[in-house]
């Protein structure tokens, strides 16, 4: 079972998409420095089918893309909930799934998936905008996964690179 | 118990009976007469002082007792005594502000009435602009207050003044006797030039002709105004003119050498330096404009829009505007426009790109991925997207619907000229929470006032046309403008906040959209009651630097409910952080904006910028929620140390680390150091959610 805690638009996360973040809490990974401790909590309404499609009714004109933040307690429904989008909204939203895990159950088909980011946070080597991450943002093409995390580091280089 | 009076200053005193009767031995001394103490106790008779009279009330009772008694020498003697002790007050007060001003941290802070960030810089020439203001409010005061009562009678003037006084109205530029912006048809200019506005040059001829003369032209326009002036065919006629001298596909080869001097420049070189030529020059600080730089805007438009406003038009030769060549130039001023702003603190002219929309999308393709390539490259400028070749935008906030797309050949694209003459704003907070305070509806309440605001809008027009009887107007006689199709603007303030005073939810949601509907409803109604012929309204949520702080300062001190201290000019409460940018969008559609025909330019604030696919979606978010003016506002870095401008919101410059660092944002139209803002408006900058959405 999923709960979330909250949703928002956002453009960062998903380089190109305008993406509509849903906010998953029960996270299991625990990482240290975490920006949103809070969803470590059993906090917020279960994520059903129902829910969803209720949130991309508002918005599905709107956005581009709905990602899931989290949901590493049950990643079986994450894979679910992310193929309901496929088979009964559009096919033409895209789907996103932001997990702490390095590595994702072998059961996940990634069909169901447009972007991935996977790895959890490790202070000492920064998120996906810093150049040392341990964390990977990729890009899914007939299965595979392809390495599209530079994008990030191109962001960056883009802030500082007016030099 | 003793009586107490009040002093000048406010403060409160003993009465000291001594102290009148000397004033009046000294009068009577001066006509060279001597009062016996049984003169005095008698004119003392007379004089009623109680607890809380004021030293102006008790010498007035005076004047009339010493004329009672028959003195009329010293009565005299007294009046004119007063009177010079009146203008010494005066040029104390004067002097004092003059002081106050030298010591104020910066211009908008420093001034008293109409605080505006456009002014850079404080000097003599600043304050030569400041110190007479507070005569050209008493003197508009008195002009229209005398108008009203010629019109409406005595009563409908007192209530003008008393709303005024109370902060349930407030006027706009009331510190200057012109009419407020325009947005002007170059035509009459591309004619005969300035005489017919009082200047001595000649009709443009060439490209270099007509880009020192258009500097002319608009200094001369915008010191006739007190707002903004824009130009929407500016480069329109610059590409006129390029193609005259280069020939009309001269866009197919700017890489050719066309100046044969030795600085061998390309024709892309010549066409940028005239640009740099213009826009430096109008970004000056002006002398007719008490140092203020002149408000320029200009437009830019897709296919569409172009072929609606101007598919009629012919230029004095007999051709008409050549749509490839100018779709080029459009693009190259603005990418240029967008370098040169890493190059200099450049502030206008404010930029507007029209967009026609249709089945909620942009209808040329090729102009809205320009249009999200220039957001996505940092460039700052607004967006109108109508379904509709519907409006123009004359300032940096009012936009004004066209009322003809037709052509003349005196006047040239009719639709061009508009604007708002003036512009009078409710404050909608302390009408409605008033009307709740005193268990009247506020609806009737609203309407009273409305109606008096339209009252006073029609008399400012009378005197404007009086203005223009007497050939003080050349703006309206040469055409550039013209009386009846400029509108009188209402100006609305603290509209969320009255909502929220009546226990509504700032969100979209049914209840707050009926409010909505209905309150500016009303004024849509009043605005269609009173047009006429002559006479044209409409109503725009103002976004005027000072207004908002004023109105949440002064709510606040009078008790009412005021939650934030600046009341802005959107329908969603800026800082909440739940409503998304998409929310944001929604709130500023087409049902909310339904009555707002003056516009509110929806400013999108984020923290970074966005991709060219990001923002081009959001275009069409645009398109589909018919929100049809807005802006994205990411802050612009200036280091104080090197004088680096970066496009991105950074806390260290890139090139020296320096972390002495300003910003450059739209706080309200146009971008300016934040440091520039008055200080309660920098309160407010800093206090404003940036979407700030990253979770990596």
């Amino acid at each position: 079972m999923l709960k979330y805690h909250s949703y928002n638009i956002v453009f960062q996360e998903i380089p190109g998409e305008v993406t509509l973040a849903i906010n998953l809490s029960n996270c299991p990974n625990g990482c240290k420095g975490c920006h949103s401790p809070y969803l470590q909590q059993n906090i917020g309404n279960v994520l059903t089918e129902n829910v969803l499609e209720q949130f991309i009714a508002k918005y599905r004109n709107a956005i581009t893309c709905v990602c899931f933040m989290g949901g590493d307690n049950d990643p079986y429904n994450v894979q679910q909930l992310a193929e309901f989008i496929r088979k009964k909204i559009d096919g033409e939203l895209k789907t996103a799934w932001y997990s702490g895990k390095s590595k994702l159950p072998e059961y996940i088909d990634l069909n169901n998936f447009n972007f991935i980011k996977l790895g959890p946070y490790v202070e000492a080597l920064g998120a996906l905008d810093s150049p040392t991450t341990n964390q990977r943002f990729y890009n899914i093409v007939n299965r595979k996964l392809i390495d599209k995390t530079t994008l990030f580091q191109k962001r960056m280089n883009k802030i500082n690179g007016y030099k | 118990m003793e009586t107490k009076i009040i002093k000048r200053d406010g403060k409160k005193e003993t009465f000291s009976p001594e102290k009148i009767k000397n004033a009046i031995r000294k009068a009577f001394l001066s006509v060279g007469s001597v009062a016996t103490e049984d003169v005095i106790t008698n004119i003392l008779c007379s004089v009623k002082i109680t607890n809380g009279s004021t030293v102006e009330d008790i010498q007035n009772q005076v004047e009339i007792a010493l004329m009672k008694e028959e003195y009329y020498d010293v009565a005299k003697s007294y009046m004119l005594y007063r009177q010079k002790h009146y203008e010494d007050r005066e040029v104390r007060d004067k002097l004092q502000f003059l002081m106050d001003y030298s010591n104020a941290k910066n211009a908008a802070t420093g001034s008293k009435f109409d605080a505006n960030a456009n002014v850079e810089n404080k000097n003599i020439a600043t304050l030569i602009g400041e110190l007479p203001k507070s005569n050209f409010i008493r003197l508009n005061r008195r002009m229209l207050t005398d108008k009203l009562k010629e019109m409406y009678g005595k009563e409908v003037a007192d209530q003008y003044i008393n709303l005024l006084n109370n902060h349930y109205i407030y006027k706009n530029d009331e510190t200057s006797l012109a009419n407020y912006c325009a947005s002007i048809t170059m035509y009459p200019w591309l004619i005969s030039g300035t005489a017919s506005i009082g200047g001595n040059s000649k009709a443009p001829t060439n490209l270099k002709s007509f880009a020192g003369g258009f500097i002319n032209m608009v200094f001369m326009v915008s010191s006739m105004l007190s707002g903004a002036c824009a130009t929407p065919e500016f480069l329109m006629y610059m590409n006129y003119f390029i193609g005259l001298e280069y020939g009309e596909d001269y866009y197919l080869n700017t890489n050719k050498i066309v100046d044969l001097s030795i600085k061998q420049r390309t024709m892309d070189k010549v066409i940028t330096d005239y640009f740099e030529q213009i826009v430096y020059s109008i970004n000056q600080p002006t002398g007719a404009r008490n140092y203020q730089a002149v408000f320029w805007n200009i437009s830019y438009y897709d296919r569409y829009y172009f072929d609606s406003l101007f598919g009629e038009f012919y230029f004095p030769n007999g051709t008409k505007p050549h749509w490839e060549s100018l779709s080029w130039l459009q693009k190259r001023f603005m990418k240029w426009f967008n370098q040169e702003r890493t190059k200099a603190i450049l502030t206008f002219p404010v930029e507007t790109m029209a967009l026609l929309s249709e089945n909620g999308e942009v209808k040329d393709k090729e102009y809205a991925d320009f249009t999200a390539e220039m957001y996505a490259e940092g460039h700052s400028f607004f967006t109108y997207m109508s379904d509709h070749a519907d409006s123009l935008s004359s300032c940096c906030r009012l936009r004004n619907e066209i009322t003809d797309n037709g052509f003349s050949y005196t006047l040239g694209a009719g639709g061009v000229s508009t604007g708002s003459k003036s512009v009078l704003t409710i404050n909608l907070n302390r009408c409605i929470q008033d009307a709740s305070r005193k268990g009247v509806d506020y609806m009737s309440f609203l309407e009273e006032v409305v109606d008096l605001v339209h009252k006073a809008q029609v008399a400012y027009n009378e005197n404007l046309k009086y203005l223009q009887e007497k050939g003080m107007l050349p703006l309206f006689d040469a055409g550039y403008i013209n009386m009846s199709r400029q509108y009188l603007t209402i100006g609305v303030n603290g509209l969320v906040e009255a909502a929220e005073s009546l226990g509504i939810e700032i969100t979209d949601n049914p209840m707050y959209l009926a409010f909505v509907q209905q309150v500016l409803g009303l004024i849509e109604h009043y605005n269609k009651k009173y047009r006429s012929k002559d006479l044209m309204f409409n109503c725009e949520m103002i976004p005027a630097e000072n207004v908002g702080v004023k109105h949440a300062k002064w709510d606040k001190r009078d008790g009412f409910k005021v939650n934030r201290d600046c009341y802005n000019s959107y329908f969603y409460i800026v800082e909440d952080d739940t409503v998304n940018i998409i929310d944001k969008f929604r709130l500023h559609g087409r049902d909310y904006i339904e009555h707002l025909t003056g516009g509110s330019a929806l400013h999108l604030n984020l923290d970074e910028h966005l991709s060219q696919s990001q923002y081009r979606q959001l275009l069409r978010v645009a398109a589909q929620e018919g929100c049809n003016y807005f802006t994205f506002n990411i802050p612009n870095t200036v280091c104080n140390d090197c004088g680096h401008i970066n496009k991105q919101n950074l806390n260290e410059c890139p090139v020296c680390g320096s972390k002495n660092l300003d910003y450059l944002t739209r706080v309200i139209g146009y971008m300016k150091r934040v440091s520039n803002f008055s200080q309660e408006r920098q309160i407010e900058a800093s206090q404003r959610h940036y979407a700030k959405v990253s979770q990596l």
